[in-house]
């Protein structure tokens, strides 16, 4: 039996990958999701998709982590652990896996330890294939997940970061697998996690021939993304030198930013000789015919911009942040200065930040800082309170140089030394209360939570409070399709919608007529559900349009209007903290609030002292 | 020519007689007040006359009703429960204009609607009665009597309003100080009310039950009663849920308050049908209360464990006809419950939801099921009448089965619009207590937990609110 199934040992799964004739393939569903449709592919989708994608033969489905868990609960109102408990059931073969970004988890600042292996311990009850990585490549980051993933006999898959510039040098990368072979033994799997799709083909072979040279047993699995149209290229090479996994996802959804097409991985690779171990073609191209009417529905959801991007070579942005970056600079009205942005500061920008690996949170600093370049005036005038921690050394050191002087100074203030010294290197993060933690949570929600629930509360506090609640009133909703879920404008009246609910029972909903009541203002919105009349009363929207429209200034008129020690956002983004109180004093300086907007938090400070 | 019986009532009740009146194959005619113009009373006469605005005052606008039964040409008038139905007046004007008023005579409505008279008439027939005054004298007379009374009894003390009933003009007095204040307070409130400053003390039974008799009586003078009935399930002294009969085991006593109702109804001479009120204390011992001259809302738990349609009894014995059975007809079969599915919020103490409008109505059926109402999907519920939508009487051969069959009835009502009492009974249908039979008066003052639910709506519906709102928005605000 050479394909791998859930289930076995992780020592029995790298003994199996070392004697390979071949390579695997994990289908990273999740890691497409993210690149190409801002995480949005509803688990209705995945569902479809889960029993060709079981008999696909996949060494493993990326399904969740990332930034996943976080838009599961935020804006697609599914449990992130009944969204495996259901795949699991669909796909009892198939090795679950996750992208976790050590010790930010699965969101974008730095846990307890505590809360680390409380998480890795509940989510590993249904991920077998653990793929950690550190924007920073510093590995002890990453070691408390490797210690749990360990404990809970799931298999480890360190990453690699990897990025191109003189500093990126196989032996610096030999080097960091050394390094992490020395915290977890040589039972692993080792990503060379290539999320910005970078370097050539050539490039590539190179660097898995370099660690093979090493390491000939260390299995290794190829990560990239196809943002310039050439991952099918790195992937090859990368067999052709040894690697034992490659991601790619199905054809019929793949984009510009995430994973190459499978059909044209496997296709590619036979005419060169390497056979796709336990994969069944026709439950691959299965997969894709099954799906594609759904992309209709995330058109919303997809890039702003269609089109390889060869110019990632250059801007180096992973697939997610790409998405994410188009979609601020539209809503910011900046698109025409994206190239500026991208191709211009953004490069200077990481060469002067260090030239480390671009992805989660890194790339999200490099881009806010150069945006902030651009849009500001001048540059590193106003940093993001994440840029502040990355030149104190909070997230780790820099791998290659540090930042010269003049940023320091300009991050940190004139006495950027004395705040550095006093200031710098990573902190010791306490452990959280738990038991306190989850009386808080059975407060707002009014029940003794779940150990998931209390999973995802310490992960996104307000987020998972809402979700819960959301679940309570509106049910579970992971049943409807998108083309119900994500539906733009009303429905046609007359038209019915069908779907069987969580717990077996199929429903019809036929859409009736709205009325507006005259007395109090209520829209009344009239279903037929299961043939039985039910109405549903919407309170008068606010006059927001009105009152908007009457206090719309021109740019002109603000600068008129604007005085000294007036405070206004650098960006659009949401405000996160109000930092002081009605009446309090500030200084010049002082921090008055904080927004955030790309995850990352920015200061905002009065420029003059007042009360 | 058929004959035409008028309903001097309106809501559930009104249906009810007219049901009975449709079944003797005569017509029935309606009166309404505009609040009430949709009303399904008004739908299912066959004829019907506004009264005037309204509210409530053209329903007890004595000279209006007479005049629409002469009108009409109705023969007879059945005034139901509530408005005129005790009004001593009102059963004398239908006497002297010859319509036949549906019940007593209007002198057996004033000496029975008199608590003191009442209270006469049963002592001097032997009827055990709760430890009480006559009429208290006026001014500082009547308070020195009420502290003497208080000094012998001991608090507390109940201080009745003579000419109230159904819950109204009672005061709970626990000190001589409480008593002085309150005996001008109850005066003045009874003149208000009951044009009537007459009030007057009684020892109270702590934590009673509430148990009653049905009696039946024609113009002959037989005079049978229909068993017991428990009532001891109320707020604010206003009754919730009813049951037949009393769960007390005591069949022998059950016996003796029967035959003492028919005894306390043959000493006002009473006719037609009526109901004897017990109290009960906890060690069994049971004290008159007063009678009710009328057709009661929860008459319909009698007629189910009888098979006596106890409404059109009191039209056939009105319109001169005797008892056409005898007390040795009567068989006491199972048991029935009714509950008063009320348009009220029982968690913010019974706001009544008036004003709401039935958007969904479905209600339960099926074996041992019946159901008195006048909702109606699409219906308003006036702001300015009682709140009963529905009554749910269910009956079943022993206990256990008919506790099951209400709840089994309360969960199939899809009830939308107006918040109803109906998870408030769901509570008390599966409460252990209740389950067994075991409760008095206190029973919601004792049992606090019955108030705590949440109304949860099933998945279909919770699904379909987001359906509904994404329709609403033209987007799904909680995916964008």
């Amino acid at each position: 039996m050479e394909r791998i199934i859930q289930g076995m040992a992780p020592s029995e799964v790298v003994a199996q990958l070392r004697k390979a004739d071949g390579y695997y393939m994990t289908n990273t569903a999740r890691d497409l999701s993210q690149s190409d449709f801002k995480n949005r592919i509803l688990l209705h989708t995945d569902m479809l998709a889960a029993p060709s994608r079981e008999r696909a033969g996949y060494f493993s489905l990326e399904i969740t982590g990332g930034a996943s868990v976080h838009v599961d609960i935020l804006r697609k109102q599914v449990d992130p652990f009944l969204k495996l408990e259901l795949l699991r059931e669909k796909m009892p073969n198939t090795m679950f896996q996750t992208l976790c970004r050590g010790v930010n988890l699965f969101g974008y600042r730095p846990y307890p330890q505590n809360v680390i292996r409380f998480t890795v311990r509940e989510f590993a009850k249904y991920v077998d294939v653990w793929r950690t990585f550190d924007f920073m490549n510093h590995v002890p980051n990453m070691q408390a997940v490797f210690e749990e993933v360990a404990k809970a006999g799931k298999i480890n898959e360190p990453c690699i970061c990897f990025s191109t510039g003189p500093e990126h040098t196989d032996d610096f990368y030999v080097k960091k697998v050394k390094e992490i072979l020395d915290v977890t033994g040589t039972d692993i799997i080792l990503c060379i996690k290539n999320h910005g799709g970078l370097g050539s083909p050539q490039r590539i072979g190179q660097l898995v021939n370099s660690i093979k040279q090493s390491y000939a047993d260390l299995p290794i699995h190829y990560h990239g993304h196809n943002t310039d149209g050439n991952d099918i290229g790195r992937i090859a090479a990368a067999v052709i030198n040894g690697a034992s996994i490659v991601d790619a996802s199905d054809s019929s959804m793949t984009g510009y930013y995430g994973p190459a097409p499978s059909l044209t991985v496997i296709q590619t690779l036979k005419e060169l000789g390497y056979r796709a171990i336990g994969i069944d073609e026709d439950a691959v191209i299965e997969t894709s015919e099954v799906i594609r009417d759904q992309r209709q529905y995330y058109a919303a959801f997809e890039s702003q911009i269609k089109g390889f991007q060869p110019t990632v070579q250059i801007h180096k942005l992973p697939g997610g942040a790409m998405g994410s970056s188009l979609e601020q600079a539209a809503k910011g009205g900046f698109l025409d200065k994206m190239p500026d942005i991208l191709h211009k500061e953004l490069p200077r920008v990481q060469k002067e930040l260090g030239n480390y690996w671009s992805v989660t949170p890194g790339s999200q600093i490099l881009w806010t800082t150069a945006v902030a370049n651009v849009q500001g005036g001048e540059r590193y005038g106003n940093p993001s309170g994440d840029l502040r921690n990355l030149l104190l050394g909070k997230y780790g050191p820099f791998p290659f140089y540090q930042p010269e002087e003049w940023i320091y100074e300009k991050v940190l203030g004139a006495d950027w030394k004395k705040v550095l010294e006093e200031e710098g290197g990573m902190d010791e993060i306490e452990d959280m209360d738990l038991d306190h933690e989850r009386t808080t949570l059975s407060e707002k929600i009014g029940v003794e939570p779940t150990d998931q629930q209390l999973v995802l509360y310490l992960q996104h506090p307000n987020d998972a409070v809402n979700f819960f609640k959301f679940e309570e009133e509106f049910g579970k909703v992971y049943v409807l399709p998108p083309s119900i879920f994500l539906h733009q404008g009303k429905f046609n009246v007359g038209s019915t919608l069908s779907f069987t609910d969580h717990y077996g029972k199929e429903h019809v909903i036929e859409i009736g007529p709205s009325m507006v009541n005259e007395h109090n203002g209520e829209s009344n919105v009239y279903l037929n559900v299961d043939h039985h009349q039910r109405i549903y009363s919407f309170a008068p929207e606010a006059q927001a349009g009105v009152a908007a429209a009457a206090t719309v200034l021109s740019k002109e008129e603000i600068q008129t209007l604007a005085k000294n020690g007036d405070i206004r956002a650098p960006f659009a983004g949401n405000i996160c903290e109000i930092s002081v109180k009605e009446g309090q004093e500030v200084a010049a300086g002082e921090q008055v609030a904080m927004m955030e907007a790309m995850k990352m938090q920015t200061p905002v400070v009065s420029s003059i002292p007042a009360l | 020519m058929k004959k035409k019986i008028l309903v001097a009532n309106r809501g559930e009740i009104a249906i009810r007689i007219m049901r009975a009146i449709q079944e003797l194959d005569y017509e029935a005619v309606a009166v309404y007040e505009t609040p009430d113009k949709d009303s399904r009373h008004i739908r299912l006469a066959s004829e019907a006359v506004l009264l005037g605005n309204g509210p409530r005052c053209d329903y007890l606008n004595i000279e209006k009703i007479i005049k629409a039964a002469k009108r009409t040409g109705a023969c007879a008038i059945h005034p139901g429960y509530g408005f005129l139905a005790e009004n001593p007046d009102f059963a004398k004007a239908c006497e002297d204009a010859g319509i036949i008023f549906i019940g007593p005579t209007s002198e057996v409505i004033s000496n029975l609607g008199n608590k003191v008279i009442a209270r006469r008439i049963m002592a001097e027939a032997g009827i055990p009665m709760v430890p009480g005054t006559s009429n208290l004298s006026a001014g500082e007379d009547g308070v020195q009597e009420a502290l003497a009374f208080a000094s012998k009894y001991a608090y507390p003390i109940m201080l009745k309003a003579t000419c109230g009933g159904g819950g109204r003009g009672i005061r709970l007095i626990e000190s001589d100080e409480q008593m002085r204040k309150e005996i001008p307070v109850a005066r003045s409130e009874a003149k208000a009310a009951f044009n009537d400053e007459s009030v007057y003390l009684e020892k109270v039974v702590i934590n009673p039950k509430h148990v009653e008799v049905q009696i039946i009586a024609d113009k002959e003078g037989a005079t049978i009663h229909l068993g017991t009935r428990d009532c001891s399930i109320q707020r604010r002294n206003q009754k919730l849920i009813e049951i037949a009969p009393s769960m007390i085991g005591n069949k022998e006593l059950l016996d003796e308050i029967c035959q003492t109702a028919v005894k306390a109804a043959k000493a006002s001479n009473y006719t037609n049908a009526g109901t004897v009120e017990f109290l009960i204390d906890k060690d069994f011992n049971y004290y008159f209360m007063e009678i009710n001259t009328r057709v009661q809302v929860e008459h319909t738990v009698t007629e189910m464990i009888t098979g006596i349609d106890i409404v059109r009894t009191q039209i056939k014995l009105a319109l001169g006809k005797p008892l056409s059975f005898t007390q040795d007809d009567i068989q006491l079969r199972g048991h029935a419950i009714e509950m008063r599915i009320n348009a009220e919020d029982p968690q913010t103490d019974f706001m009544p939801e008036g004003g709401k409008t039935v958007s969904v109505y479905r209600s339960p059926g099926g074996y041992g099921v019946r159901l008195d109402g006048f909702v109606y999907q699409g219906y308003t519920i006036p702001q300015v009448y009682d709140s009963l939508l529905v009554k749910l009487t269910v009956h079943g051969f022993s206990w256990n089965e008919t506790v099951s069959r209400v709840r089994r009835c309360l969960q199939n009502f899809d009830i939308a619009g107006p918040k109803t009492t109906i998870p408030f009974y769901l509570n008390i249908v599966q409460d252990p207590d209740f389950m067994k039979g075991d409760f008095n008066t206190s029973f919601l003052d004792t049992h606090p937990q019955l108030f705590e639910y949440k109304e949860t709506p099933n998945e279909a519906e919770k699904l379909s609110k987001l359906i509904a709102e994404i329709h609403h928005r033209g987007t799904n605000a909680y995916a964008f």
